[in-house]
């Protein structure tokens, strides 16, 4: 986000460590209801990285989610926060410690911006100045201006909403997040550049971060891990991005992935990673497109396309020439490696 | 039931014409009777209201918290509730004084108009109560807040402004109301109403405590709109 500064050594609170979050055969079974809407969910998300729980409606990652911090009670099973057992904890105390951030963000319409970004700090008795500098670091590193803090809900717009929502719950700095659809109710254009927001604000707060959506192109983008149910609360496969893409485990997953599962994986690699063929004097290069070098393989390949040539230059930020690209060689980048 | 005072207007002679004409307002018999008359009746109607509000809040909100937690018992008390705002005011007066221990005087008219609030009060502080959205809870509980912290921190703040209009509604049905209650208990401005009917219709005191009463009502109203836009300034912070 647009932070000036690192948040890492001057937030008043001093940032702590992100915990290990870990699911042990956890199970949700509802009373009455035909079969558990979690079932025996085990999967270890490691300190600081994104887990993104993806899954059809129904598949129970919102279920599994509210778990974590006891908005609903495991029936079987248990879940470890930093190795230790939620089942035992003071709910209230336990999600106080735990950021939260849901769809429709749920923001107290009766008090104004700085009030709801305050409010877990507010529930851990900080006093006055800390909370005051808190809201006004989390402001600054949302992106919004330091004055909308006397601003009440109402008066902001969707995205202002949402980032309002996340600052929230980052108030106290919880070492866990819970982030429920966070970006769902907004345009496509905010939304993703919330989306690219949290993973450069992300890479500086490094929190662990469980975060549910039923977008799979959202959970590739966002997720470090990510974990696809399947209806009945099934986990389908828990892996990365890119081997979920190459990889998927059964029908299910393929079918969920989608038919363009290699548009996607070419969506998940930079031009700079590839290794590019190297330009020599004597090529006509004149009319060949110019590709960034930080843009993703899917981008430059569009490029490609609309210039209607099969080769481009890839040139650097500062527009050094790198190498050349062509069309033969994004699609051997999708052959797996020997 | 209504005793003859001394302040009846003398229609066959005095030197006021205008009394004795019995025209429609009679601006010297109001100065007349002002203090002795007007200014008391005003102030005990007031002091009805008053007291019918203040119990009939406490008591409707008690029963609304309650049915809040236990949503089984919405319905019963919004049936009871509802019972009593149906009972003709009249016919419930002269139910009440049947009771022995109750007799013509305040408590008994207090009674009654207290249970006339009742609904009213109930159903509007439940409404409050429950149009908080549900993400808002959600959000207060996931954040750690204790079921009484959402309670106090954010149920009740967001349902103040269901509550207040519950309030206003209220008010003005008992300051229109305790003027019937004159009827068994010779008190507020429903006395100088019934004396004036009953004194051939003396259109100026008929007038005169009709239109203190209609004016109570409207300064009553206004205080308390006046009250809600200051316990709730984010109502009115729209975005343009």
């Amino acid at each position: 986000m647009t932070s000036t500064h690192s948040a890492q050594s001057e937030g008043p609170s001093g940032y702590r460590e992100a915990v290990e979050l870990e699911f042990a055969d956890a199970t949700k079974v509802y009373p009455g209801a035909d079969g558990p809407a979690v079932d025996a969910l085990s999967l270890t998300v490691p300190a600081g990285a994104i887990c993104v729980l993806v899954g059809p409606s129904g598949c129970g990652k919102t279920t599994a989610m509210r778990l974590v911090n006891r908005m609903i009670e495991l029936t079987d099973g248990d879940i470890l926060l930093d190795g230790q057992t939620i089942k035992n904890r003071d709910t209230a105390q336990l999600r106080r410690e735990i950021g939260y951030a849901i769809q429709q963000v749920g923001l107290f319409p009766h008090v104004t911006v700085g009030e709801n970004i305050a409010t877990v700090p507010k529930l851990l008795g900080w006093d006055k100045r800390r909370m005051r500098a808190r809201v006004d670091e989390l402001l600054d590193l949302v992106g919004l201006e330091p004055d909308m803090r006397k601003r009440y809900p109402a008066q902001l717009s969707g995205g202002q909403r949402q980032r309002v929502g996340v600052a929230r719950a980052l108030a106290a700095d919880p070492p866990l997040m819970l982030m429920d659809e966070p970006f769902g109710a907004i345009d496509p254009i905010t939304r993703a550049r919330l989306q690219d927001e949290f993973l450069r604000l992300q890479n500086e707060i490094r929190k662990t971060v469980l975060f549910v959506t039923h977008d799979i192109d959202e959970a590739i983008k966002m997720g470090d891990r990510i974990a696809v149910l399947r209806r009945g609360g099934e986990l389908a496969q828990f892996a990365t991005p890119a081997e979920l893409l190459m990889h998927p485990a059964d029908e299910f997953v393929e079918e969920f992935v989608g038919a363009d599962r290699a548009l996607k994986r070419l969506a998940l690699t930079r031009v700079r990673e590839l290794e590019l063929r190297p330009l020599t004097g004597d090529q006509r290069r004149d009319g060949h497109p110019r590709i960034a070098e930080d843009i993703p393989l899917r981008d430059a390949l569009a490029e490609l396309l609309e210039a209607g040539r099969q080769e481009g230059v890839v040139v650097d930020e500062a527009g050094r020439e790198r190498g050349l690209i062509s069309i033969d060689l994004i699609s051997h980048s999708l052959e797996p490696r020997a | 039931m209504i005793i003859a005072q001394t302040v009846i207007p003398d229609f066959g002679g005095g030197e006021n014409s205008c009394v004795r004409q019995n025209k429609s307002f009679c601006w010297n018999w109001v100065q007349d009777n002002w203090s002795s008359v007007l200014w008391p009746a005003l102030r005990q109607h007031v002091e009805l209201t008053a007291i019918a509000i203040v119990i009939g809040f406490a008591i409707a909100f008690g029963l609304a918290l309650l049915a809040h937690r236990h949503r089984r018992l919405e319905t019963p008390l919004t049936v009871s509730t509802g019972i009593l705002y149906t009972i003709p005011s009249l016919a419930l007066f002269q139910i009440l004084v049947g009771f022995s221990f109750l007799g013509l005087n305040r408590l008994t008219v207090e009674i009654a108009l207290v249970s006339y609030t009742l609904l009213i009060l109930f159903r509007n502080t439940l409404a409050g109560l429950r149009g908080v959205p549900a993400e808002v809870r959600e959000a207060a509980e996931g954040m750690g807040l204790t079921r009484r912290q959402v309670l106090t921190r954010v149920e009740l703040p967001l349902a103040l402004p269901a509550i207040v209009a519950g309030l206003r509604i209220a008010t003005v049905t008992i300051i229109s109301l305790a003027t019937v209650a004159a009827f068994i208990d010779d008190e507020g401005l429903g006395s100088p109403i019934f004396r004036a009917i009953q004194s051939n219709v003396f259109k100026t005191e008929l007038f005169a405590a009709g239109g203190l009463a209609v004016a109570l009502a409207l300064l009553a109203d206004a205080l308390l709109v006046l009250t809600q836009r200051l316990v709730t300034p984010w109502a009115r912070r729209q975005r343009a």
